[in-house]
């Protein structure tokens, strides 16, 4: 850990449920306003838009909020889904982008100076059961931080695409990144599971 | 330096959450009801329009020397026109105009005979009330798309 790399984040790459396709048929229908057709996608891309915005969020209610705005946004505007994209991929930067939104609107994204986002974070004095979950682990990370570790790490979106979704640049959200993993990284490293596994060696 | 076990924080082990059961329900129901409330707001707008367009459209003449049935001529073509822009918004029918296409054939079949205005003036008549009756289809139609929710 002295290089700091984060060596124990496990990058996804099997792909997420926004991965999953969608039918022309239900496109088609849905495209001509049928409400059973927007159930259907709502069956099969709902769950990947809450569990998206709840990791960067991490309150149940704003992210279900989220799953009705872009639902509802998805019904209003489908018409000019052109199909240039997997339809996946481009509800899921709808959801990215309303979940960034609600993130500024929510002043929880003032730091622009990555070296500033962290100091808000809670000390590392979490309990050794908290340390070894991901999740708790994720959400003692500032918001902003959070949502550029689960868009990279678990929705694979590139820096490039992350500098056009925050409004930044690309070392922007690279350094956001490098400092949420690390700070991971350290937090795993001093679970005592991990200490013995250093005894042990 | 010892390496901690991958997973230790693999994302992968994130676990994954269920939405509310009762949100899609939600979602539907705030999506119809905009719906509704935007096509009542073209309603009314188409309805001040009919009403401005037969305010601007020239009027026909109504002195002695006009023919009786002007009046009624005026209104079908405000009407059609109506009929019009609603049936290219919306979904094709044919339903309603046969009864349309009956009453012009007639109409046509009287203008060419020389009919005189009490055969002509309640044909203009029977066209209006069949124009009405598509129009009033179409909206009806419109608001049960939009009442339409699909139980899943």
């Amino acid at each position: 850990m002295a290089d700091g790399n984060p060596r124990h984040v496990t990058e996804i790459r099997a792909p997420s449920g926004f991965g999953l396709e969608l039918d022309r048929v239900t496109l088609e229908r849905a495209r001509r306003g049928d409400m059973g057709a927007f159930g259907a996608i709502y069956e099969r891309f709902g769950g990947a838009c809450y569990n998206l915005a709840l990791r960067v969020l991490g309150e149940p209610a704003a992210a279900e909020d989220i799953v009705q705005e872009v639902f509802l946004k998805l019904m209003a505007s489908l018409r000019g889904f052109r199909g240039d994209a997997p339809f996946g991929a481009w509800l899921k930067r709808m959801t990215a982008n309303a979940t960034i939104d609600t993130l500024r609107a929510h002043q929880r994204f003032r730091e622009d100076d990555p070296e500033t986002l962290f100091e808000s974070m809670p000390s590392q004095a979490a309990d050794a059961e908290d340390r070894a979950d991901a999740w708790s682990l994720l959400m003692r990370l500032p918001p902003r931080a959070r949502a550029v570790v689960v868009l990279h790490q678990v929705e694979g979106y590139t820096h490039k695409e992350m500098a056009e979704l925050f409004g930044q640049s690309e070392s922007y959200s690279k350094s956001i990144l490098a400092r949420a993993l690390k700070r991971l990284n350290d937090a795993v490293a001093t679970t005592p599971e991990s200490k013995e596994a250093v005894g042990d060696a | 330096m010892h390496e901690v076990p991958l997973s230790k924080l693999d994302l992968r082990q994130l676990p994954v959450f269920e939405p509310d059961p009762a949100l899609w329900s939600r979602i539907a129901q705030t999506h119809l009801r905009r719906r509704r409330w935007r096509q009542y707001g073209m309603a009314a707008a188409a309805t001040v329009l009919i009403g401005v367009g037969a305010a601007l459209l020239p009027r026909p003449s109504t002195g002695p020397e006009a023919p009786r049935w002007a009046e009624a001529q005026h209104e079908s073509q405000v009407l059609e026109a109506e009929w019009r822009r609603l049936a290219d918004g919306g979904r094709p029918t044919t339903v309603g105009l046969t009864r349309l296409r009956s009453i012009d054939g007639a109409l046509q079949a009287a203008y060419d005979r020389g009919a005189d205005a009490d055969e002509i003036a309640p044909l203009w008549q029977q066209r209006n009330a069949a124009l009405r009756d598509l129009i009033v289809r179409f909206q009806d139609a419109s608001a049960n798309d939009a009442a339409l929710v699909t139980r899943i």
